[in-house]
């Protein structure tokens, strides 16, 4: 039988739960969130352990803030076992202690050091990559569509460098939303909002073309090089990136 | 005219400089109400044009009026091409547009020269004023010194900006007397120099750059790199940039080529990086009976090849300098490699997974006293054809391929 053990998805509810099968010595088969299908080997474990609210900083005076940085950004890939990743990434932690992130002959320290850096560049590419649309009452609009979840990370950015504008950016694969109020941003639910009346500024269509006008000027046509313009930003994103959604390549 | 003619002359105009780096500072925006921006210390690429160029800052002449007539450039005196000129208001509204749109990192404000060297940088600087003070944009600025400018603007512009740099444009002072004749040596270094003695966190925070044009005049590979190493020593410059010459005019003195050298360009960033990250030194590349650098292999290959002697070396215990000689191996690969070794054995598949690029460094190392490859095959010819061969693939464009043919 395969033990799977399941939590509802939130990295605190990881945490609480990776600390109890540590605690009691347990090495679970997998770790799974709620949507979990379980197929006929499986023995579905859901502890529903106590909600504790302090676990996030008991790990990180624990294991140490770079070694929690590592796991959150694991935890926010879309990795399938990443929760069996960080588990024995932590449970590494007591034989290797602060050495253990120098450990890459271990599976899941290379792993993770992987997953990680994987997570990092993506979300330092979409604080490139994220285009912003004025809305009327000069609420700015991203959607964007990263293969991790990096909403967050990208939402720290911009509440320092907008931090005087109003703006939402949504994730459209996650169906999620981070909502900046001048203050604070919080992260919510797609379905929370009405996002179909949205309209767009009387302006905006008119700095859309500038920008796709300079985007096409700065191209040295001598060095043209596409296969390198790939490389850097794949098609992938493409869709959600003003100047090559809307750009009439033949222009040129 | 329409602010989107505008635009793209201005744009158009100022695209032949190589520099797009929006790194270095750790700007953050002031206290004002309606303040925006800050500078990311790593910098950000926005979006890639079609050549594969990143673009990071809105790169724009406040003007392509020029009393200049360098015969390289597209806007010398004597091309007769449609002139722009941008007030500072329309510079800052693209800029706050575009910058709140996440289009760009910030501006790269540079310009022709318009009656004076001063009365340029005076229109530089209200510019950049208005958009640091009525504005409140904290976004990284890259401003053009214009040669030949009194201290008093530099030292106005500087306080401004994130970078201000010049551009050399040309290793040797013939080479800069033959196409740049009313540009002087003397008026670049005096920037330089100013900058270099003035520079802390508020006065150009992120540094200067410079620009050298490649295959404009006969200079050789040594030439150029003997002034960017002259230049990283005496002016403490962030960043040489190289850039491939493109025939956009034609002139007795201008060499008559088709096809920018954009691989000798490439080998030149390759050596740069050896300068600046793996301790190499020009002399150690290149020398007066071999001025120009191989097309074939990149220059560090190029050496190990000719220091065949001095390798393979032992990657459990050779030192810092001995790894970041290894074709392969990086400042990134290689201090993980002197983490790691300390705490078990390495494998040829560890290393792999450090970011060891193996197919090149296989050659020059060995591991726990053993060779991965046939040890009978370690001789200079075999593995410098296998390197050549390496880095020729499909995608390799056209143009590369006939300079190839060329040797």
């Amino acid at each position: 039988m395969n033990r799977v053990y399941i939590y509802n998805g939130s990295f605190n509810e990881l945490l609480n739960l990776i600390a109890y099968l540590l605690k009691n010595k347990i090495k679970p088969d997998n770790i799974h969130d709620e949507t979990y299908n379980a197929n006929l080997f499986d023995y579905v474990i859901n502890l529903d352990l106590p909600n504790k609210k302090d676990i996030i900083s008991k790990f990180h005076d624990y294991f140490g803030s770079y070694n929690m940085h590592l796991v959150y950004y694991v935890y926010l890939s879309s990795v399938q076992n990443k929760e069996l990743i960080i588990f024995y990434y932590l449970l590494n932690y007591f034989k290797y202690r602060e050495n253990l992130p120098k450990m890459r002959n271990l599976k899941c320290v290379s792993e993770v050091l992987r997953i990680s850096k994987q997570v990092g560049n993506e979300a330092h590419r979409f604080k490139g990559f994220l285009r912003f649309k004025e809305l009327k009452e000069h609420v700015l609009y991203a959607t964007i569509a990263p293969d991790n979840n990096v909403l967050e990370i990208i939402s720290c950015h911009f509440q320092k460098r907008l931090k005087n504008e109003y703006w939402l950016i949504k994730d459209e694969k996650r169906q999620i939303i981070s909502v900046y109020n001048k203050k604070n941003f919080y992260i919510a639910s797609t379905n929370d909002f009405n996002l179909k009346d949205l309209a767009l500024d009387d302006k905006e269509k008119e700095i859309e073309k500038l920008w796709v006008t300079f985007y096409n000027t700065i191209f040295i046509k001598e060095r043209k090089n596409e296969s390198c313009r790939m490389n850097f930003m794949p098609k992938k994103y493409w869709h959600n990136i003003l100047e090559m959604s809307d750009n009439d390549e033949e222009s040129y | 005219m329409e602010l989107k003619e505008k635009l793209s002359i201005l744009a158009d105009s100022a695209k032949y400089d190589a520099s797009c780096s929006s790194s270095g500072s750790k700007r953050q925006s002031n206290g004002n109400n309606g303040a925006i921006g800050n500078a990311h210390y790593a910098g950000i690429c926005h979006s890639f044009a079609k050549d594969g160029r990143c673009i990071s800052l809105l790169k724009i002449l406040m003007t392509n009026i020029c009393i200049f007539d360098c015969k390289y450039c597209l806007n010398r005196r004597s091309n007769n091409i449609k002139r722009a000129l941008f007030t500072p208001e329309e510079v800052c509204a693209i800029t706050m547009n575009f910058y709140r749109r996440n289009y760009i990192e910030g501006l790269f404000l540079s310009s022709g020269i318009i009656k004076s060297p001063d009365y340029t940088m005076e229109l530089l600087i209200k510019t950049i004023s208005l958009l640091r003070n009525k504005y409140h944009f904290g976004g990284y600025i890259h401003a053009k010194a214009i040669p030949g400018a009194s201290e008093v603007y530099l030292k106005k512009l500087g306080s401004l900006v994130d970078r201000m740099s010049a551009n050399i444009e040309l290793p040797t002072s013939s080479g800069l007397k033959l196409l740049a004749p009313n540009k002087k040596e003397g008026e670049v270094s005096k920037i330089m120099g100013y900058v270099r003695d003035n520079r802390n966190k508020n006065y150009v925070p992120a540094g200067q750059s410079t620009q050298m044009i490649i295959g404009a005049t006969k200079e050789t590979d040594l030439n150029i790199m003997q002034k960017s190493e002259s230049m990283y020593n005496n002016y403490k410059l962030k960043r040489v940039f190289y850039s491939a010459y493109i025939p956009i005019n034609n002139g007795k003195n201008l060499p008559s080529i088709n096809i920018p050298p954009l691989k000798r360009e490439n080998r030149l960033y390759q050596a740069d990086w050896l300068l600046r990250y793996y301790g190499f030194k020009v002399g150690d590349l290149l020398d007066e009976k071999h001025p120009n650098f191989n097309i074939l292999v990149d220059p560090k290959a190029s050496w190990s090849l000719q220091h065949l002697d001095e390798f393979p070396k032992e990657i459990s215990t050779c030192s810092m300098r001995d790894l970041l000689k290894v074709p392969g191996i990086g400042p990134t690969s290689a201090k993980r490699i002197i983490a790691s070794r300390k705490h078990f054995k390495l494998t040829f598949n560890d290393l792999k997974k450090m970011g060891v690029v193996l197919k090149r460094a296989n050659y020059f190392i060995t591991l726990n006293g053993r060779y991965n490859i046939d040890s009978s095959l370690f001789n200079a010819k075999f593995i410098e054809g296998n390197l050549v061969l390496g880095e020729i693939n499909p995608n390799t464009q056209v143009e590369h391929l006939e300079q190839l043919r060329l040797f």
